[in-house]
């Protein structure tokens, strides 16, 4: 078989002992910079280019892939501890898994996010030797209105997200997507509401919005009440899961590990879906969806699966097609051709011990990972019993180098405090901060290709329904919807003077 | 670990060639790249900042600032002291069209900048999916006329929509410009035939036009490119009609002579070192590493070129 001899092909590359060596600093790196707040892999892969030029090409990209699934792993570990996701897909993590670490079960959670992405990991890098050619060519089938759909029951899904008030979780949804109209429209060129400073011409910064209303606001909210954490670090009774909770873990982490492979594959979004469309599925099947946003074993293992079966297949739509599915992506293609590879369909058959190669290499780096990860919890957990007065300024400056590190831009910093600032009345205000972020990610989107779908269907707007992939995921999304308020309404009707907010 | 080593070694060949450079430089020099890491230009800054260094016995730094279709990292070079530290890796969007389309300049192409060295040309490419029925640019023209199609570009007032606007002028037809937001999404609709044609970048379109999953119409230039001789050149078909994407280095406006003579002199040695020529032209970027003053020729003789097309394209942003 085909398979198994570009399999051998590529373990022989990538365990030879130089490729071994560069697959191990870059997901030691990932990890480090997945654990520093703020500073994500973007940013590092990015200053990282150049030293790539002394390398050999396979050597190169295995490291930056390394960075960038190791910084998955790591992204988890700051979002659990202290509420502040480094990458958008963390930002669903940080939701039950910080509520676990105020219970005390901070080590359960991390075992469990390195255990579930470990393996999402292998099975999606399996996935994506197997099937990279055809799952490519559904990828292909996504048009405008395709898109628009899958935005559409995106935000569907986001009302799941919530667990007080549905009525204040679709107002964030409704405050997200309008931050995200922050920029200069596609289509004509005019700015909208960037009060004439050219800084915000791009819109604002996704990591600058997620650490100020995650991060900033969790620190302003912990500084009013010290005895939280106290908490937090005396009940630690032990760090691994226990058999019960294992258990409990398989469920989410199969089906999260199939939401992130096939969202994955789409670029432009697929992969913030997956953890998000995760989330939403767990608390549907949960027998407790109360749990969720309590402390949910399931709120951390589905979506964590998810992201990092979709970090691994987010690879397909560069390694066959040469197109980048996310700003990560983007750079590795940089890096190809800084190496005098040209990105595209003929990767795979003109350079294969490349292509398998990172593809082996993948794996090995999962390995890796989980290898390195799991002793490394005890740490992890122990840097919750530094004081305050150490841990927020380190946190504060590692968030504004990591965030000033994407762009140079001073402004992201400011909208840093202000969205510091913001988190901080909302959760006076009991709003949540995950449904906002949804809004924030998936609203240009929307609109972007809601326009271009218009545009290319001059101006008809049956091409929504017409298309069977987009007419399917709408029908979907409907279905979500009922599902979501069908026992709302019944639990209003139930209990129509309990205040459900809580 | 190896990094480390690396970093150590760069580091020591650096201080050795220090010695035998002149006075100018004497410390690091930030090229300042205003698109995001990973795209074309960033691509050739990064091989030229690298060969630039060992010409110049200092460590020229890339730093990417993206943000407003390059204007923000223009802007940010414009303002800065002009000691000769601080550079530009200008493009035909910094220096021609944004200053023509932007209805408030955030800074003057000509009276802010000190021109070093035009370093490359780089052609574009009109190319469709193979599904559209299209072999020639004539035959796309023909098709124009009788159906309404559309077109993929990397964005609204970049150099490629102005390269279709300028396009659609000169063969009289209507087709509807789909901006995406840079060059990968747009090629991705345009290989999952969402749209049907596409105008890129010939660099980042290269892979796909020789694996067939586009078939290369035409490109801007006006002569062939070296690297796809089969493709005819759009001006066969459409006489005058020439268009290009353009990479220079800029200093601040009032840097010292010494300092942009010794960049200039730096550029040429990089461009003419073998290894960058063989990177640039498998990159189908044709070298010029020209003087300064003819980057101040080529400079106003772009602005001159593009400003019918913006005015009649009717594009402005604010």
């Amino acid at each position: 078989m085909d398979l198994l001899s570009n399999l051998a092909l590529g373990f022989g590359v990538a365990s030879s002992l130089q490729n071994l060596m560069f697959c191990l600093i870059g997901v030691l790196l990932g990890t480090l910079i997945g654990v520093l707040p703020g500073i994500g892999a973007t940013a590092t892969i990015a200053m990282l280019l150049p030293i790539t030029f002394q390398l050999e090409p396979v050597s190169s990209l295995i490291m930056l892939a390394g960075i960038y699934y190791g910084a998955q792993y790591g992204g988890s570990t700051t979002a659990i501890l202290i509420n502040m996701p480094g990458e958008s897909s963390s930002a669903v993590t940080a939701i039950d898994g910080y509520q676990m670490a105020r219970q005390g079960r901070a080590g359960t959670a991390l075992a469990v996010a390195a255990l579930g992405s470990f393996f999402a990991g292998s099975v999606a890098t399996f996935l994506v030797a197997i099937f990279a050619p055809p799952l490519t060519a559904i990828a292909l089938k996504f048009g405008a209105a395709e898109y628009f759909s899958l935005m559409v029951m995106g935000l569907v899904m986001s009302v799941a997200l919530a667990h007080g008030s549905v009525l204040k979780a679709l107002a964030m949804v409704v405050l997200g997507l309008l931050l995200g109209m922050v920029g200069t429209d596609v289509y004509t060129g005019a700015p909208r509401f960037t009060m004439g400073m050219t800084q915000f011409a791009d819109g604002l910064n996704f990591v600058a919005v997620a650490v100020g209303v995650f991060g900033i606001a969790e620190i302003l909210r912990n500084l009013e009440d010290e005895h939280d954490r106290q908490v937090m670090t005396k009940n630690i009774t032990r760090l691994f899961p226990s058999r019960d909770e294992f258990r409990q873990m398989v469920g989410p982490v199969l089906r999260g590990t199939a939401v992130g492979s096939v969202l994955g594959i789409l670029p432009g979004g697929g992969a913030i879906l997956a953890a998000f469309a995760s989330y939403t599925v767990e608390k549907k099947l949960s027998k407790h969806p109360e749990e969720f946003g309590k402390g949910a074993l399931a709120g951390v293992a589905g979506p964590e699966s998810a992201n990092n079966a979709g970090a691994q297949t987010s690879f397909i739509p560069l390694l066959t097609l040469g197109i980048p599915a996310n700003p990560v992506m983007a750079l590795m293609i940089g890096a190809m051709i800084i190496q005098g590879i040209v990105p595209g369909p003929n990767v795979v058959s003109e350079q294969p011990q490349l292509f398998w190669g990172i593809i082996a290499s993948m794996w090995i780096g999962n390995l890796m990972l989980v290898v390195l990860n799991l002793p490394l919890i005890g740490l992890w957990v122990k840097l919750l019993t530094v004081p305050y007065f150490v841990l927020f300024p380190i946190i504060m400056a590692m968030c504004s180098i990591g965030v000033y590190s994407v762009n140079s831009n001073p402004y992201d910093l400011f909208a840093v405090a202000f969205f510091g600032l913001l988190g901080y009345v909302m959760s006076k205000l009991r709003c949540e901060p995950a449904p906002l972020l949804l809004g924030f990610v998936l609203g240009p989107l929307l609109e972007e290709n809601l326009r271009r779908a218009m545009i290319l269907s001059r101006g008809d707007p049956t091409t929504f329904v017409t298309r069977p992939i987009s007419a399917g995921l709408l029908v979907l999304s409907l279905a979500v919807l009922v599902l979501v308020f069908l026992p709302q309404i019944r639990k209003r009707r139930d209990e129509v003077f309990t205040e459900s907010d809580a | 670990m190896i990094t480390r080593r690396i970093l150590l070694g760069t580091a020591l060949a650096l201080s050795l060639a220090g010695t035998a450079a002149a006075e100018y430089p004497d410390r690091s020099i930030t090229l300042v790249i205003p698109f995001a890491a990973g795209g074309s230009t960033d691509v050739v800054g990064r091989i030229v900042a690298e060969r630039m260094s060992q010409e110049l016995g200092q460590q020229v730094v890339v730093q990417n600032v993206g943000g407003a279709g390059g204007s923000l990292g223009a802007q940010q070079v414009a303002q800065a002291e002009p000691d000769g530290y601080t550079i530009l890796m200008g493009t035909v969007a910094t220096h021609a069209l944004n200053p023509l389309i932007l209805k408030q300049k955030p800074y003057d192409p000509v009276a802010d900048f000190a021109p070093v060295s035009l370093l490359v040309l780089v052609p574009n490419v009109l190319a469709v999916n193979p599904e559209l029925p299209v072999n020639t640019v004539q035959e796309l023209i023909d098709l124009a006329k009788k159906e309404p199609l559309a077109y993929a570009s990397s964005g609204n007032g970049t150099p490629l929509h102005l390269s279709g606007e300028l396009f659609k002028a000169m063969a009289g037809v209507q087709i509807d410009h789909i901006p995406y937001k840079g060059s990968g999404p747009a090629l991705t609709d345009v290989l999952g035939n969402q749209v049907p044609i596409i105008f890129d970048n010939l660099p980042s379109a290269s892979g796909h036009i020789s694996s067939g999953k586009l078939r290369a119409l035409g490109v801007t230039t006006a002569q062939r490119a070296p690297s796809f001789p089969d493709v005819p050149a759009i001006s066969e078909t459409l006489p005058g009609y020439e268009t290009y994407s353009w990479n220079a280095l800029f200093a601040p406006a009032g840097t010292p002579p010494e300092a942009i003579e010794a960049l200039a002199a730096a550029a040429k040695a990089t461009m003419a070192d073998p290894a960058v020529a063989g990177r640039m032209a498998e990159f189908s970027a044709t070298i010029v590493a020209s003087t300064p003053a003819e980057l101040a020729e080529h400079v106003k003789a772009e602005m001159a070129k593009w400003e019918p097309v913006v005015r009649d394209a009717n594009v402005t942003m604010e």
